[in-house]
């Protein structure tokens, strides 16, 4: 039994060591950058492209998603002690962010919502509430998924190459480059979604995780409820039967879900009701490559598209 | 099914013109009465703390099965909870340590494993509706597969009641009137693996025990005979599902902790029931 159990341990202490160490580099960077997580990860990896020796680390895995379910390891500190600069989304999101700036004062933060209107939570009890900007509640809480719209992340994309200027002006002229070319695809991008969005005479969607109201705002829709607030809590049999009605009455069409999270309350509402249920990224997971924002926004249009144009 | 979808949808309630709360309701008349039928032996043979054991251990086999990148974890679950139970009893029966002790190890290592593995992949919180269960997004099939095991439960009872409850009361005059007890304590482990692997998502890790002891508990309180015994207890068991279903419904609540909120009201009752009766 004994045994059994030490070899239980061993086993345990192996796995946990093994599942963080890829990210170990071999070689001392000239500037090490760590993105707290995906979508700030894929804005490094465009602003970064060509410039020499600079290390980028995304301190939440892939898998994670959304900063809610992430839970800060020893292994991040350690690698944040040795960083430069640490490049959040702020607004909330990095809600271990004071743990970090405790423990290491001197490290120097990018915040990259800053200057950005931000869209209070709507947070409420039964979760059927129509959800618009400023609906009355005073609540200091702001939703931080500001990077879902296009222009908002083209701010994002230059906060932070004005924060990387300041801090390696030896290659400003390169970043502000790169920063000038992502953000013109991001323009023809966002330009490209008006024109065919627009004209669509459906608006109406509802969501299953509070990650839209930026982009919905942007591209003129009307998120007209969100069912799961806390992301991982399933809603009750009451939040239900008011969503089927409420999808029921004003004969919404599409229901959004996201591919981080299980569909199962987006299946029983969408088998009660006229409503289909699509699947919506609010792109924070995914390919680990530049265009990933630009191809997982493009897949959303096209799923727009197929979801409201009938 | 759409049969039965229109029968509920004429009764004059405002939850049964919903299909979900009709699964629902079907699975709980489904789950509750193999729930209080297995629980009375459960609390006969001080086996609490072991079902509990096993439900902790889901976590690994969906941790395993997560791994091995399998859709539908109810394969590695039910995998991993056989060779857990197994492996807790034979360990038992070694006598090396108390069975308490053994099966608080096991338990403890099981949702550690599952926490460990599942981080590895990253977020454990995906999984976190398997915590408290999720019984309104049960399907048809899914029913299907739980009357399944209840039909074989149910023949499992009718057939060797009387062996399984002798060999787990009195090994020695079991042994005696040559039944095999060893056999019987496995078939007896085994069909609680899975019972509880089969449930565990609609029910919940963190209250699928109390769903399997309370029922039983509060009918051994005034049940008279070993047949008002199970049958209170399969009785406690349906009631509290279908009013903790129904409450949740009106009240707004998660489904599975009015169930056994229910459920613990009733064993209140009938302890004092009991105490008053003791006294009178």
């Amino acid at each position: 039994m004994k045994r059994f159990l030490s070899f239980l341990l061993a086993l345990c202490l192996a796995a946990g060591i093994s599942g963080c160490a890829s990210t170990a580099s071999q070689e001392q960077p000239r500037l090490k950058l760590v993105a707290s997580f995906y979508p700030m990860y894929i804005i490094l990896l465009n602003l970064t492209d060509g410039i020499p020796n600079v290390q980028v680390d995304s301190m939440a895995g892939q898998q994670t998603g959304c900063l809610h379910d992430f839970q800060m390891q020893t292994d991040d500190m350690k690698n944040l002690e040795t960083a430069d600069a640490f490049i959040i989304n702020g607004a909330g999101m990095e809600s271990f962010l004071d743990k970090v700036t405790g423990e290491l004062p001197s490290l120097s933060v990018i915040n990259s919502s800053e200057g950005i209107a931000l869209i209070p939570s709507g947070e409420d009890e039964h979760g059927h509430e129509e959800h618009t900007e400023g609906d009355g509640h005073d609540h200091s809480e702001f939703n931080p998924h500001v990077w879902v719209s296009i222009s908002n992340c083209i701010t994002q994309v230059e906060t932070i190459r004005d924060g990387l200027m300041a801090l390696d002006p030896q290659f400003a002229d390169k970043y502000q480059s790169n920063s000038d070319q992502y953000v013109a695809k991001l323009t023809e991008l966002r330009d490209r979604m008006h024109r065919e969005l627009d004209s669509l005479s459906s608006r109406d969607i509802i969501t299953f995780h509070e990650a839209f109201p930026y982009f919905a705002h942007e591209f003129g829709l009307h998120i007209v409820s969100v069912i799961n607030r806390e992301p991982g809590s399933e809603p009750n049999a009451r939040e239900l039967a008011d969503t089927i009605r409420l999808v029921r009455s004003t004969g919404v069409k599409a229901l959004f879900v996201e591919p981080q999270y299980p569909k199962t309350a987006a299946d029983i509402v969408g088998s009660e009701t006229e409503a289909k249920v699509y699947v919506l990224d609010p792109l924070v997971t995914g390919e680990e490559t530049k265009d990933a924002y630009l191809n997982a926004m493009e897949k959303n249009l096209q799923v727009l598209l197929e979801a409201l144009a009938s | 099914m759409d049969a039965i979808y229109s029968f509920f949808q004429q009764l004059p309630f405002e939850w049964t013109q919903f299909h979900f709360m009709v699964n629902a309701l079907l699975a709980v008349l489904i789950i509750t009465p193999l729930f209080g039928l297995t629980g009375t032996m459960i609390v006969n043979n001080k086996m609490s703390f072991f079902s509990d054991a096993l439900g902790h251990s889901a976590l690994t086999g969906i941790a395993i099965g997560v791994m091995l990148g399998i859709d539908n974890y109810l394969l590695s679950m039910l995998g991993f909870a056989l060779l857990f139970a197994l492996g807790i009893s034979a360990i038992i029966e070694s006598g090396t340590s108390s069975s308490d002790t053994i099966i608080g190890v096991f338990s403890s290592a099981g949702v550690a494993l599952g926490i460990v593995l599942l981080s590895i992949n990253g977020g454990f919180s995906k999984y976190s509706n398997y915590l408290i269960g999720d019984i309104l997004s049960v399907q048809g099939g899914e029913l299907l597969l739980l009357l399944f095991v209840l039909v074989l439960v149910a023949a499992l009872w009718v057939f060797s009641f009387n062996r399984l409850m002798t060999a787990s009361l009195n090994p020695d005059l079991a042994v005696s009137k040559k039944i095999n007890v060893r056999l019987y304590k496995n078939l007896f482990v085994i069909a609680i693996a899975i019972i509880v692997t089969v449930s565990i998502k609609w029910v919940g890790i963190l209250i699928i025990n109390s769903l399997l002891v309370l029922p039983a508990a509060a009918a051994r309180n005034i049940a008279r005979s070993m047949r008002s015994y199970h049958g209170l207890s399969v009785l406690f068991s349906m009631a509290s599902g279908l009013v903790g279903l129904i409450l949740s419904y009106y009240l707004g609540t998660a489904a599975g902790g009015t169930i056994v909120l229910a459920a613990a009201v009733l064993f209140f009752v009938t302890f004092f029931i009991h105490r008053f009766r003791a006294r009178a």
